[in-house]
């Protein structure tokens, strides 16, 4: 059965929601660095964040994202399991499938994008120390405030878990304790963070203000479900019992899949991924499959449909939006304008594709750095020969693990103008850049792109997208 | 004995390695650049880093006045009481540095280099910043922070996190006394927040009479009077390779507040359609209000055309009322643009930025810091601390001896903090950035400008207990038009 999970938690992330995992990972650079590892863990539940980043940046590639998580959902039922028979070693063994509760639910809970890998972290590792937690005795007054500083508030886990099954005034005692450690580490500790956030957990979920209703009730779920497992139950049919109820939780568990992951936002993220992954065709045809109506959408499409060179003759098979769908206004939130991004960066408008990655970046909820956007804004720094900050943001990237090499390569470049001209991207973009300065905006965007073919007629992307942009204008007139 | 001993190691170590160590003929080329610089007596470690490519450093620091102090590491890092200590007993003097790198097992000594220790000390116990990435519009973390400047301690004051979704504006204290400071909001529950002797309250200074909030704001000497600019700012950006964006106000009023009745006086001169007020700042005496004025023009089409001059207007702190208006820098007939006035708290010096047009010079590689005699009224750029990148915001200490001021010196994008001191003729020294451990990790890998410093004369108490409620309540003191 847990071989069973694991691979379903694979082929879900690998097959199902592959772009989950690049959103995520765009979402956070991890630094192997010991200040990173220290700024991390000067937050309650900094650990169980910084064990997540570490993890996350795994997501890099798909293959190894589905298989950490994949993990993690073993490791959690297993966790479950093993707390369960820590109640009862000799307990019959027939509500093993309980034990799978909290790992489906944590698949559905993670429908939401700005769930954070690091409540699953926590949770594990809360359940993973259950067992100990009972035995440690007086050891709790310590281990109590240490595990809320490490994991955060899903410490209450082992700590109801040992009250519950220690059955002594004393274990209750603990939840008073555990209620002052809360108060006062909040009060002392993070008071730039609202109590709330304290309380539920400052680094579960990427918008702090968030609460998803899964968050408060996956931890009571999972002590109900090993003590529910643990204590078993004499049947004829155990095995049959067993199988029966996973059925229904896998039944449950694709059920409530569907109604969590929200198909336009999830379809879009999927074209981010393929864009950035360089895989028009695929936007294209998932857009001939299904197409959310949005500028995003439209604008990933279009820019699709312009990389396979389909765009004037197939504009109007897609859903369009007028030009807004061609290239977006900068939006501030961490997807609309990537793809916009690109277009621009591509067309030769380096400096509006540093605004549109540095506002996308400054938009990451929780603050966090991006791998992939950092780097993109090293390449405009490069391009425009603004040595320094490219150089620290390149500095940056040489301290992850799948960043590194190509932030080494570039940084030999730096305030090197002829290795700069040398490398086919930064050339071809220098080449097609604008040569003038004057004052940019959105509504002059067509002028702009007019600028860039007159100073150089190579430039077809910037013609074919000015005779776009005025056939969507058009359209919009006659509408 | 202890000088003798450690005189004695150093020249063991430098006999050990006599066979492989070169002189070099040069400086070294230290991380920030100290060589030179003037310090305060009791300022935090001046650590540096020497190249990359050496692996160790030695240092041997030598007072005129006595005391020795060494260290050897992988960069010059001091202990702060030993080092405050040797500063101490050199207040006046010099301090120089010999420095040794090692680099594929041979060291290289460098031509030692002087810092100087000014005999002026730096009373004031740290400096304040917003630390904000340096872009464009979004910014997902912002804080108000105070840094002890006689050691690293650095805590915040607020943080964006307490106030999701809220910009935070500058922390703005009443001639570096933090007894009496504010900071603005903005979003959607933006208000002003004013904070006198321990009792905070949340302003709204938007009425139906003017623009917005008042955003940069300067106190009264008295502190009964709040000067502030209302300007609702914007940015537009560049094509090419110059700079990446530009800062401007669409329109821009002044107005003064009066904090016994949060009253703002609205005096039509200072709040007119075809021109642009900013900056304001009143001299120590509480007698004038300095500003700059700008002829509006359209924009973004001309924001380079927006040029703002220096002007003063006198000003009656019994009353309230101002007086007449006087054009006391005509920067824009000479094709250039004044912004940040500050009258030094001993009423001796005014220091401004000039820049080729706009208000916000931080964006303007030209961007340079100017001075003003306030008895002669000439004015000079301060050549000992501008450098070709843009020097901007800048503040005094609390005795005028001392001042800070914001410059992308470094990278051309991430602002850092320096402190040069000033004499009484207005001799300026060769400025040092706000020192920090192991500085090039420090500033190469911090991701913040360094915003709107100020001196600090005490701690800045603040109690953030409570802030997310108020802020989120929209419990407001609503300001009034007099």
């Amino acid at each position: 059965m847990t071989t069973l999970l694991g691979a379903t938690v694979f082929s879900f992330w690998m097959w199902a929601y592959p772009q989950a995992l690049n959103y995520h990972e765009q979402n956070q650079l991890f630094l192997c660095t010991w200040e990173y590892f220290r700024e991390r863990l000067a937050l309650p539940g900094g650990f169980a964040d910084w064990l997540s980043e570490f993890l996350v940046q795994f997501f890099f590639l798909r293959w190894s994202g589905a298989l950490v998580l994949a993990i993690l959902a073993v490791l959690l039922q297993l966790s479950v399991w093993k707390a369960a028979r820590s109640i009862n070693p000799e307990g019959n063994r027939s509500f093993y499938s309980l034990s799978f509760v909290p790992s489906l639910l944590m698949l559905v809970h993670m429908g939401n994008m700005e769930v954070l890998v690091s409540y699953p972290v926590a949770l594990l590792l809360s359940v993973a120390v259950c067992p100990f937690f009972v035995k440690a005795g007086w050891h709790r007054l310590w281990l109590i405030p240490l595990f809320w500083w490490l994991l955060g508030p899903v410490v209450i886990v082992p700590v109801l878990f040992s009250a519950i099954a220690g059955r002594k005034t004393s274990d209750l005692l603990h939840l008073v304790y555990t209620a002052l450690v809360f108060y006062a580490g909040y009060r002392l500790l993070a008071s730039q963070y609202p109590a709330h956030d304290a309380f539920f957990g400052i680094n579960y979920t990427r918008i702090r203000e968030m609460l998803p209703v899964l968050q408060v009730v996956i931890p009571f779920v999972t002590l109900g479900c090993i003590f529910a497992s643990g204590l078993g139950a004499k049947l004829k049919h155990p095995v049959t019992v067993d199988w029966a109820i996973l059925v229904v939780l896998a039944i449950a568990t694709a059920g409530s899949v569907r109604l969590a992951y929200d198909r336009d936002a999830y379809e879009v993220l999927a074209y981010d991924d393929l864009i950035r992954h360089e895989r028009y065709q695929d936007v294209v045809k998932r857009a001939e499959h299904y197409q959310p109506h949005n500028p995003i959408s439209a604008c990933s499409v279009n820019f699709s449909l312009f990389m396979t060179g389909q765009l004037s003759s197939r504009l109007t098979d897609f859903y369009q939006c007028g030009t807004q769908g061609l290239v977006q206004p900068s939006i501030r939130d961490n997807v609309s304008d990537l793809t916009s991004a690109e277009l621009l960066w591509m067309m030769g408008m380096p400096n509006i594709t540093l605004q549109y990655y540095f506002d996308s970046m400054e938009s990451i909820e929780n603050g966090r750095l991006s791998g992939r956007f950092l780097s993109r804004m090293a390449d405009c720094n490069i391009v425009n020969g603004w040595y320094g900050p490219a150089e620290r943001y390149l500095d940056l990237l040489s301290h992850s693990l799948f960043y590194r090499k190509d932030a080494l390569r570039r940084k030999e470049m730096i305030r090197n103008e002829a290795a700069v001209n040398s490398d086919p991207v930064y050339a071809y973009v220098r080449s097609v850049r604008f040569k003038d300065d004057f004052i940019t905006g959105y509504q002059g965007l067509d002028i702009m792109m007019a600028v860039l073919y007159n100073q150089n007629k190579d430039n077809f992307m910037a013609a074919e997208y000015y005779t776009v942009w005025q056939r969507l204008k058009q359209m919009e007139g006659a509408e | 004995m202890r000088k003798f001993i450690s005189l004695v190691a150093v020249a063991l170590l430098l006999y050990s390695c006599k066979g492989g160590t070169s002189l070099s003929d040069t400086l070294p080329e230290i991380y920030p650049d100290y060589i030179g610089v003037t310090v305060p007596a009791g300022i935090a470690p001046m650590d540096f880093n020497i190249p990359e490519e050496y692996d160790r450093v030695f240092v041997r620091v030598t007072g005129s006045n006595g005391g020795l102090l060494k260290t050897r590491g992988r960069w010059a890092s001091f202990p702060v009481r030993k080092w405050h200590a040797l500063t101490e007993q050199n207040a006046g003097g010099t301090l120089t540095f010999t420095v040794l790198g090692k680099k594929g097992g041979r060291w290289t000594q460098w031509q030692d280099f002087i810092m100087y220790v000014s005999s002026q000390p730096l009373d004031d116990y740290g400096v304040t910043y917003r630390k904000i990435a340096p872009g464009y519009t979004t910014y997902s973390r912002i804080g108000l922070y105070q840094r002890d400047l006689h050691s690293f301690h650095e805590e915040p004051i607020i943080e964006s996190t307490l106030t999701p979704g809220q910009c935070m504006n500058c922390h703005t204290a009443n001639a570096t006394d933090p007894r009496q400071f504010l900071f603005h909001l903005r979003g959607k529950h933006g208000a002003t927040m004013i904070q006198q002797d321990g009792r905070r309250e949340w302003v709204t200074t938007k009425t139906d009479s003017t623009l917005g909030n008042m955003a940069y704001c300067y106190w009264h000497p008295e502190g009964r009077w709040l000067a502030g600019s209302i300007n609702p700012v914007k940015q537009c950006f560049w094509a090419g390779d110059r700079q990446p964006i530009e800062v401007f106000d669409m329109v821009s009023d002044l107005v003064i507040m009066d904090m016994n009745d949060h009253s703002l006086i609205v005096d039509p001169r200072l709040n007119t359609k075809d021109f642009l007020e900013s900056s304001p700042s009143f001299t120590p005496d509480g007698k004038t209000l300095y500003y700059c004025k700008a002829k509006a023009y359209d924009v973004p089409r001309q924001v380079d055309s927006i040029r703002y001059d220096l002007m003063r207007v006198s000003f009656d702190p019994e009353t309230g009322t101002l007086g007449d208006i006087e054009t006391v820098i005509p920067a824009s007939l000479h094709g250039q643009s004044i912004s940040f006035p500050r009258p030094s708290y001993d009423g001796r010096w005014l220091m401004y930025n000039l820049a080729d047009f706009g208000v916000f010079p931080i964006d303007h590689k030209e961007a340079d810091l100017w001075l003003m005699d306030l008895k002669t009224r000439e004015t000079r750029p301060i050549d000992e601390v501008n450098s070709p990148l843009s020097e901007s915001f800048h503040n005094w200490s609390s005795d005028s001896r001392w001042f800070l001021f914001s410059s992308r010196r470094d990278d051309g994008l991430y602002v850092q903090t320096y402190i040069a001191s000033i004499d009484e003729e207005g001799h300026c020294t060769k400025p040092f950035v706000l020192p920090q451990r192991n500085p090039r990790k420090f500033y190469h890998s911090v991701m913040y400008s360094y915003n709107a410093p100020d001196f600090t004369k005490s701690k800045v108490r603040f109690k953030t207990h409570g802030v997310y409620r108020e802020v989120f309540s929209d419990r407001r003191v609503q300001a009034t038009v007099k």
